[in-house]
């Protein structure tokens, strides 16, 4: 049954509060996230969805901790972030793995951080390698590896420094779509082995569908919250749920509330280079 | 089956040596037999272009002389101060542009393009701050030097892919961490190709300021050779400086891990 | 963040240390018979003007740098393309010219002056030397650098061999040319003005050492700060002719 319901406020490991965030551009003031408020169960999955230039990505790092100014409150665990939280371990979109290392040497790189003695740290490396799939590969390094591979080595490396939340910012966006769903597959299978909390930012609606428990959508900037959908369908779940109705049902109505935002970022594009080539005439 | 016996034995019998080799060695029999050619020939002036023999001699009693190596052991020290002052004021001068976007436009500029000027010039400067002997050589070295190390390293900082920083940031690592772990590894290859450079013109500056100005050094021995007009022995110098000079630039270039898989 | 506050920060500082040196000079915390204050040598620099002929000078460097340049031209262009065409002279020869690059050519200048004599051959033949691999190795990334399809789109045209190479692959490496003839010129005029200075004759860098030889300390101290300003702006004009000559890119 398709339901939209608020969260419930029971267990909840990370809140945002009002969150706003304001940008100085050319063209003046730009608000990119406008008052968005949710909160994050323990263990769940939860995505937020939204069109390009709904300011999703600029959350990203507001929950992170690598953007500081902004207004309302993120917290973790009660706490109030004012950084990048021990609790929260962050897997980027563009290629992050270290070139240099190889795949065990960047896995333990957060666990040599903390100055963890060596044996120690590799051996949990070697752990959560074997967890993504990439048992045997620990010697090699990235530049031998595909992209599909070392987006799972930076997965296996925030891992390691085992996080309360997981935040991942549309980790497999530069993959196509098969490697996409199997990878998919993998995370869900570690997310349910782990029960890790997960806050995946996503433009992929079926990624979205697949993956979550919840899933928050956004308007086109300034970015609020459209709408919470509850995802009912049973866990433990695979790629295979993709061609199921149910499924179906999901992904049309969220790519109901999906299709006007991202046409009025659409029209905004076009609006914006024909304002440029006019030459700025109106201000 | 016996035609591809026959296939596979024409391809075991491939040269073991590859036309590239023989045509460089070919190359290098050439000129040297042209070499001689002149030598023997009487057209240039006397000892301008001296037998091989002559300069195979040459070359034994210089390195066989003791003094030779005293002098190298000089010009040596001197490029390694050169190097080692030039350098690491090069590195933290160019950490601290590439790391501050209003210092690198008020400053850098003026490193850019004084940077290709030619530094000899400067020592008459150089003698009168630091004297005739080692010091004024080391100056101009690492005047040289610090140019080319602190562009290099000002670049290569800029060139830092942001999301392996941002990377270190979302782990919480503190500065120290940050340069020792994320900048200077993501920074190898500019650092290593601006020490082979700053090596390279090190090398010169100290060289050039020697055969100007100096009683030690190669440099020195050179333009000694040049004054008594004994060409087998400049000849000899000349070899035996631009085989350590190509020699230590394609060492840097090595130990600097440029060529592995790494990237 | 303005483009001027920067800039104007570098220049204040420049003053400023300026400034400072004068005030250490005048002091005499630093001996004015080492470092000249820096207002001697701005009126120096009116007197070097005047009596030392500034103006051949300059023509005597920038000819023994052009001819370089011309010569670096001819025969690194045509070297390149001769390593383009014979692929086993590239293999066997191209690690040798980087070599060449990377050895010390201007410290053999007593050599050159044995054969060649103290006067202006020995200086343009250094330069010529010290600035050729730069424009061999250019040229040749240039030529195979050319895109394979733009290749393909001339034999689609069934164009002969010369067609190909002074349509095509030519007018691709341009570019890259460009940059190397560049890179030459750069080292040309480095090694041309620091041969002058060393073995004492020829235009800008003589200068600096005939005026080091009569002691006249100021006057040294202008004529290295002119040979730097025109050190730049040479550099400049090389820079903003290549951007000139490839406007794309």
């Amino acid at each position: 049954m398709l339901q939209t319901t608020r969260s419930a406020a029971a267990d909840a490991i990370l809140t945002a509060e009002d969150v706003a965030i304001r940008f100085e551009t050319a063209e003046g003031p730009v608000t990119a996230v406008d008052n968005v408020s949710f909160r994050v169960r323990q263990g769940e999955f939860l995505s937020i969805i939204g069109p390009s230039g709904c300011g999703k990505s600029t959350l990203f790092n507001v929950i992170g901790g690598l953007l500081a100014q902004h207004a309302g409150t993120v917290r973790v665990g009660g706490e109030t972030i004012s950084g990048p939280h021990k609790s929260i371990g962050m897997v980027f979109q563009e290629e992050s793995t270290f070139p240099w290392r190889n795949v065990v040497d960047n896995v333990a790189f957060p666990l040599e951080l903390t100055g963890m003695p060596k044996a120690k740290r590799l051996e949990r490396a070697r752990h959560f390698i074997k967890m993504v799939g990439l048992g045997g590969f620990e010697n090699r390094y990235p530049g031998e590896l595909s992209g599909g591979m070392r987006q799972r080595v930076s997965l296996a490396r925030t891992l390691a420094s085992e996080p309360k939340i997981l935040l991942m910012d549309e980790p497999f966006a530069a993959l196509d779509e098969q490697t996409r769903l199997l990878l998919g597959d993998k995370v869900l299978q570690i997310q349910q082995h782990l029960k890790q909390t997960t806050l995946l930012i996503t433009h992929n609606i079926t990624e979205a569908v697949q993956m979550s428990d919840r899933i928050l959508v956004m308007t086109y900037r300034p970015g609020k919250v459209k709408r919470i959908i509850d995802i009912d369908l049973p866990r433990p779940r695979t790629s295979d749920i993709v061609g199921s109705e149910e499924f179906g049902r999901y992904v049309a109505q969220i790519w109901n509330d999906l299709r006007e935002e991202a046409s009025r970022g659409l029209r905004d594009e076009e609006e914006h280079v024909l304002h440029h080539e006019r030459g700025g005439a109106s201000s | 089956m016996a035609q591809t016996g026959q296939l596979t034995k024409a391809s075991e019998r491939a040269p073991a040596v590859s036309p590239v080799t023989l045509l460089r060695i070919a190359i290098v029999l050439g000129v040297l037999a042209i070499w001689e050619f002149l030598a023997h020939s009487g057209w240039l002036y006397r000892d301008v272009v001296p037998s091989l023999v002559a300069i195979g001699r040459a070359l034994g009693v210089l390195l066989s002389n003791p003094d030779y190596w005293f002098n190298l052991g000089v010009t040596l020290y001197e490029i390694a101060c050169a190097l080692a002052i030039g350098g690491i004021s090069g590195v933290v001068v160019g950490l601290i542009l590439g790391g501050n976007r209003f210092l690198a436009r008020a400053f850098e500029a003026y490193l850019y393009y004084l940077g290709p000027t030619p530094k000899i010039i400067f020592f008459p400067v150089m003698i009168m701050w630091f004297g005739v002997g080692s010091g004024s050589k080391i100056a101009l070295g690492t005047l040289s030097c610090f140019f080319p190390v602190a562009l290099s390293v000002a670049a290569g900082m800029r060139q830092v892919d942001r999301v392996l920083v941002r990377v270190g940031k979302s782990f919480r690592a503190n500065t120290l961490q940050m340069i020792w772990k994320i900048y200077l590894p993501a920074m190898r290859h500019p650092i290593v190709n601006g020490i082979r450079l700053g090596l390279g013109v090190a090398l010169i500056g100290t060289l050039l300021a020697e055969t100007k100005l100096s009683n030690k050094g190669i440099g020195f021995l050179i333009i000694n050779a040049y004054s008594t007009f004994d060409m087998p022995r400049m000849y000899a110098n000349l070899i035996v400086l631009f085989v350590l000079a190509i020699g230590a630039n394609a060492l840097v270039g090595r130990l600097g891990g440029l060529n592995t898989l790494k990237g | 963040m303005s483009r001027f506050g920067p800039v104007a920060t570098g220049l204040l500082c420049l003053l400023l240390f300026f400034a400072g040196m004068q005030a250490l000079i005048d002091s005499g915390l630093i001996s004015r018979y080492i470092v000249p204050p820096p207002s001697e040598i701005l009126q120096s620099f009116g007197r070097v003007v005047m009596e030392e002929n500034i103006g051949r000078r300059f023509l005597v460097t920038l000819s023994e740098c052009l001819t370089a340049g011309v010569m670096i031209t001819v025969f690194g262009v045509a070297g390149g393309v001769l390593l383009y065409r014979y692929k086993l002279l590239q293999q066997a020869v191209e690690t040798w010219v980087a070599a060449l690059a990377a050895a010390p050519v201007v410290l053999a200048y007593p050599l050159f002056m044995v054969i060649f004599g103290r006067n202006s051959w020995t200086i343009i033949m250094i330069g010529f030397v010290a600035a050729l691999p730069p424009v061999i190795l250019k040229t040749l990334e240039g030529l195979l650098g050319t895109r394979k399809v733009l290749i393909n789109v001339g034999r689609s045209f069934n164009l002969s061999a010369s067609q190909q190479f002074w349509k095509i692959m030519f007018p691709a490496a341009l570019p890259s040319i460009f940059v190397g003839i560049r890179l030459g010129l750069i080292f040309a005029l480095i090694n041309v003005v620091g041969v002058e200075f060393l073995i004492n004759f020829g235009g800008l860098g003589q200068l600096i050492e005939d005026l080091a030889e009569r002691y006249d300390l100021p006057g040294t101290y202008a004529a290295i700060c002119f040979v730097i300003l025109v050190s730049v702006l040479f550099f400049m004009a090389v820079e903003k002719l290549e951007r000139w000559l490839r406007p794309v890119n």
